[in-house]
């Protein structure tokens, strides 16, 4: 067996090939979402509880908000279809999905930013939360991981319940 | 919303048509048409359109505002002329 064939292989039985060509079947992931945010929400208290003082809790604060934006990203790729393959191009359904789940999703975040720009205006008022220099970027993250976590969620809700394929 | 009734899978079965072949020719995936059968999707008039040129019959023989007589109705209706 040549090096190249070793390597694919290798390849083939971690499974690899199955995340970069898309080989696997879509999921409704109605509730795994929830707890990645629930652990973005609960990182992001930690971190901005601490960051005054790192220490342990400071860590652990940030491999559960890191950990969960990870997760956020996994999510996306499991989830309900979002980007079709040269072979499975979307369809007419899924597109539709596609385009409610992040319209949705995009006036959810649009929302919570136009909340968070009301709250900022009464942040430099005595006993209200000011958010530092690190708090910011993780604030950035923590949106970004909302955006692939939202349209996941809310696909994976409008999706009916699957076809068994062995009702073919 | 109005309900859209089909019976596509009256259709499939009569033809023996999977719903991965019927899906593959025309261009959904086949969980749509599952969705489709089932009555949790309603189509476009294109894809319709295409399902219906599929099984060469005329659109409103395959989709419907009104539920469809079932097979047995119309076959016991079919033999009440023929006597």
């Amino acid at each position: 067996m040549t090096l190249l064939e070793k390597m694919d292989r290798a390849v083939y039985a971690t499974g690899i090939d199955r995340i970069i060509f898309m080989k696997f079947k879509p999921r409704a992931l109605r509730w795994t979402p929830l707890l990645a945010f629930a652990a973005l929400v609960a990182g992001y208290a930690v971190i901005a509880g601490s960051v005054a003082s790192p220490n342990r809790t400071y860590l652990i604060g940030t491999a559960i908000f890191y950990g969960a934006f990870m997760v956020a990203a996994f999510l996306r790729l499991f989830g309900p279809r979002f980007t079709g393959t040269a072979n499975h191009p979307l369809d007419e359904r899924e597109l539709t999905v596609k385009a409610r789940a992040h319209a949705i999703s995009g006036t959810a975040l649009a929302t919570f930013a136009m909340l968070g720009c009301f709250y900022m205006t009464a942040a430099d008022l005595p006993g209200f939360w000011h958010p530092r220099a690190v708090d910011w970027m993780n604030l950035g993250f923590g949106i970004q991981a909302a955006g692939m976590l939202l349209p996941t969620l809310i696909a994976s809700w409008m999706q009916p319940r699957p076809v068994a394929d062995d009702e073919d | 919303m109005t309900d859209l009734y089909n019976r596509i899978a009256v259709f499939r079965a009569e033809r023996g048509v999977s719903r991965r072949e019927l899906a593959e020719a025309v261009g959904v995936n086949n969980q749509t048409i599952g969705y489709l059968e089932r009555g949790d999707y309603k189509p476009s008039l294109e894809l319709a359109m295409k399902i219906a040129a599929y099984f060469d019959v005329p659109i409103e023989l395959l989709f419907s505002f009104q539920p469809f007589e079932s097979v047995a109705e119309s076959l016991r209706r079919a033999a009440a002329v023929g006597e």
